[in-house]
């Protein structure tokens, strides 16, 4: 299956943008992440990854990745829920309290827990058949 | 397979020239452990400070939470696979300094970790504001790379632990414990008239700073698995995740796992607990179809009645939580779930990031997105220079008094999803 990963983190870009399709939204928050991913997934894509990857809430850490990959032109009704659901729950946490304004240091960490997420996805030996 | 755990009560803990338990006061000698956390060289340095209940002390941030322990026969030592030889463990006889603990402190990240308050009304929100604590607070090596420096702490604490733990070796316990699950066949036929009932344990098992080991294997590449409950009494399960402090399980928890403890004591009373289905929560969706169809299958052939499940996390967990308990429910098994909820501040939102018709049946140990204020405290062990940016901390959160006002999601252990805490509602 063709693999598109979405991420705002500029290390997963970095690590994987030779080796895979990657959708880098230099700019973009959490919630772009999410909704760039729900476009996908309802143009026929399927979420391979989880999209609340981690137990850093959507409105703690501004970053976040998730791989995808291209369906049949068929619509993948657990995806859309998964998408949806994921959406959902961000919004919930963003309302009450938005994500902090961090320093560098600490945004690089966000990264590389980030980065963690998909290089154990990556690494395993099932990915590259999916 | 039968466990005696000898109990050892510890109602202080003091600095002392020899580490050594004596009339239920544990003294520890500042210097072996500050030398035995050393010998990593990626830890610079390392400070021991003791926090009793009732101090007006803060502990902040947490990594691990440890029980000393220590195997006085049967097969196997403490922390197998990590700290000790890969062996079984579970059966024998087991020592355990209950009311102390081991407390690894130190920032691994910028936004690490969750708070501990020995007294005042926050304390009643972890359980660690009742035990005799032994903090280790380590620094690492200048530039040391996250991974490095999370299993740096990882060991230091489980070291510690271990060190400490030998002083219960050749101490008579105040209680012994007897927890005995037979083979499967055998367990059956024991209380053939009671349900027969599992625990399903799900493992945090996403990535850096989000891992849990099992004799040393890391949960994210093992398939689920049977345990003997006995096994996780041992140390068999350690934790290494370090992400919100509120559900993590820690070591301690694992060691003192509430499910599996209840479960025995209503064992060939009103149920029969066949045993321990260990499964994970990975962040690759093919991985969770895979577990959640193993975890089903493994109910069916053991044969059970009735599940529960505890989950570790928000979020991802979530999806496995649901997917368990749908494939559990459809073999014919019943289910209760037990998780803490993030419906937001007021309550009213979704408690849990998915959903399945099947689970009907579900234990709430508490909202984390409820504010509470914390009092000021004398002493600090670690720092509060990170408040602000631990979960549950937002900008603004610490006052110019010391006070703080946060969401309990900052307090270590305050939700956690297996029970191990006060916000669960209970029958008397």
């Amino acid at each position: 299956m063709y693999k598109t990963i979405i991420t705002n983190n500029h290390k997963v870009f970095q690590k994987y943008k030779d080796r895979y399709d990657v959708l880098f939204l230099q700019e973009g928050s959490y919630m772009d992440v999410l909704n760039e991913t729900r476009n996908k997934v309802h143009r026929g894509y399927k979420v391979l990854t989880h999209p609340m990857a981690g137990s850093l809430k959507p409105n703690q850490t501004p970053y976040k990745s998730i791989i995808i990959g291209e369906g049949r032109g068929v619509t993948d009704y657990e995806s859309i829920n998964l998408i949806e659901n994921s959406i959902e729950a961000a919004i919930k946490f963003l309302k009450y309290k938005s994500t902090p304004k961090w320093s560098e240091k600490i945004l690089k960490d966000f990264e590389t827990v980030d980065l963690s997420f998909i290089e154990n996805v990556v690494r395993n030996p099932m990915f590259d058949n999916a | 397979m039968r466990l005696e755990l000898g109990k050892i009560k510890i109602n202080d803990v003091q600095f002392g020239e020899m580490t050594r338990v004596e009339k239920g006061i544990l003294y520890v000698n500042k210097e072996e452990i500050v030398k035995l956390v050393l010998e990593d060289d990626r830890i610079i340095s390392a400070r021991v400070e003791l926090a009793r209940p009732g101090e007006s002390v803060r502990i902040a941030p947490v990594k691990d939470v440890i029980e000393p322990r220590v195997k006085v026969s049967g097969s196997g030592q403490i922390f197998p696979g990590t700290i000790n030889k890969v062996k079984e463990v579970g059966s024998g006889r087991t020592h355990a300094l209950v009311g102390a603990t081991v407390i690894t402190c130190g920032r691994i990240v910028g936004f690490q970790e969750g708070l501990i308050d020995m007294s005042g009304p926050s304390a009643k929100y972890t359980p660690f504001s009742e035990t005799n604590n032994v903090c280790v607070v380590i620094e690492p090596v200048e530039g040391l790379e996250t991974h490095d420096y999370e299993a740096a702490g990882r060991m230091a604490g489980l070291k510690v632990a271990t060190y400490i733990g030998e002083a219960g070796k050749n101490i008579e316990p105040d209680e012994v414990v007897v927890y005995e699950t037979k083979p499967v066949q055998e367990q059956i036929r024991q209380y053939p008239d009671l349900p027969k009932i599992g625990y399903i344990h799900m493992l945090q098992s996403q990535g850096l700073l989000h891992d849990t080991y099992y004799y040393g294997v890391d949960a994210k590449v093992m398939v689920p698995t049977f345990m003997y409950p006995t096994e996780i009494m041992d140390g068999a399960i350690i934790s290494g995740n370090c992400v919100a402090p509120c559900d993590k399980v820690t070591t301690f928890h694992h060691l003192n796992n509430p499910v599996i403890e209840d479960l025995y004591k209503r064992h060939g009373k009103d149920l029969n607990f066949i045993g321990v289905i260990l499964t994970n929560e990975n962040v690759f969706l093919a991985d969770k179809e895979r577990s959640s169809d193993m975890v089903a299958k493994l109910c069916e052939f053991l044969g059970l009645d009735g599940v529960l499940i505890t989950e570790e996390g928000y979020g991802n967990p979530d999806t496995d939580l649901m997917m368990n308990c749908k494939k559990v429910s459809q073999k014919g098994v019943k289910v209760v779930l037990i998780t803490d909820e993030f419906p937001g501040r007021d309550g009213k939102s979704q408690s849990l990031a998915d959903a399945v018709e099947e689970g009907d049946a579900l234990v709430s140990c508490g909202n984390g997105n409820v504010i509470i204020d914390f009092p000021p405290m004398e002493k600090v062990i670690g720092t509060l220079d990170f408040i602000e940016t631990m979960i549950g901390g937002y900008e603004g959160s610490l006052k110019p008094d010391g006070s703080i006002e946060a969401e309990l999601q900052i307090v270590i252990a305050s939700t956690i999803a297996n029970g191990y805490n006060k916000l669960a509602a209970r029958g008397y």
